[in-house]
């Protein structure tokens, strides 16, 4: 018979394995080697297109399939840099912690382009933490990347848990908070 | 060219907080607290050679404007007066020489023991890396 906290901890390491860096990593050192040859310059190019987030710059493989409507699915276009499972899932919304779960003051900061005004926004992802993970269906397990970097930038790294800075480090789910127009 | 509270947000933000106060045990506060550190003139020379600041994807120019918004607006009152703004050629020159040589941690120590008992610095400065609980 299986307890609870198995089930919890096999969830858990399913999750970590579906979701962590190793996979990111690989995934993306895999794309940065074919891509290479095409654009050498490409982390350069990420920091110079930070830089300026208004720029009319090629745009994102999340930006071209981003909308405005629905926040419960991962191409909502604030998501762009989320990387976990949606909190407008789990009975909060897209910036609010679901009833039971305390926002972590530490967070992951991007930015999004609003594709209805092409504008781009400083985003503040905070995951929601001290509940155990929600339970919610696979279109709510978002891992976007937009703006992130793998560990060689860790404060760039989306991948990382942030409810370290709270009293507990459970992780329930992710939001994004809009804080501004990026300018 | 971005504001330069919008560079605080992208490189800073994240781990400090929007307006400057976290989690006051795992990251330093800079709300009503950096300016402490403008008193001592390796203070000044401190908060841009740190390595986070040091090696930020800023360029010199946005790394000077990020630091004056740093210092004279998070650090409102705690700035002492006369305090001249960060120039470009002088963060472009620290930054060039990050603070890899020494101990953070007690280089930090060594001088907020100074700036409270010297400068009237608020003993808070030394919630960051405290280990007992509130």
């Amino acid at each position: 018979m299986t307890s609870p906290f198995d089930k919890m901890s096999e969830q858990l390491t399913r999750n970590l394995a579906r979701f962590s860096s190793r996979r990111g990593f690989l995934s993306k050192l895999g794309l940065a080697l074919l891509a290479a040859p095409a654009f050498p310059l490409l982390p350069v190019a990420r920091t110079a297109r930070a830089a300026e987030p208004n720029s009319v710059a090629a745009k994102t493989d999340f930006e071209l399939h981003a909308q405005t409507t629905d926040d419960t699915k991962c191409n909502y276009w604030k998501y762009c840099g989320s990387d976990g499972v949606l909190c407008s899932c789990c009975g909060g919304g897209s910036h609010t912690c679901p009833p039971g779960a305390e926002p972590s003051p530490i967070s992951w900061i991007g930015t999004c382009v609003n594709p209805e005004d092409g504008k781009a926004f400083v985003i503040a992802y905070r995951d929601c933490c001290g509940k155990p993970a929600c339970a919610a269906g696979k279109s709510c397990w978002c891992d976007n990347t937009d703006r992130e970097m793998p560990t060689y930038r860790s404060s760039l790294n989306n991948d990382i848990i942030w409810c370290f800075g709270n009293a507990s480090a459970t992780y329930h789910c992710s939001t994004a908070a809009m804080v501004g127009e990026a300018k | 060219m971005l504001s330069p509270r919008v560079n605080y947000l992208l490189n800073c933000g994240g781990c400090h907080g929007l307006t400057g106060t976290s989690n006051s045990r795992l990251v330093p506060d800079l709300k009503d607290h950096v300016g402490f550190f403008l008193n001592l003139p390796e203070g000044r020379r401190y908060l841009v050679r740190l390595p986070n600041v040091a090696f930020s994807m800023t360029t010199d120019e946005a790394l000077t404007g990020l630091l004056n918004y740093v210092v004279f607006t998070l650090g409102g009152a705690t700035v002492p007066k006369d305090t001249k703004p960060y120039t470009v050629s002088e963060v472009s020159e620290l930054r060039r020489r990050p603070l890899t040589e020494v101990s953070l941690a007690r280089t930090r120590q060594a001088m907020i023991q100074t700036l409270i008992d010297q400068y009237h610095a608020t003993s808070d400065l030394r919630l960051y890396g405290a280990t007992d609980q509130p």
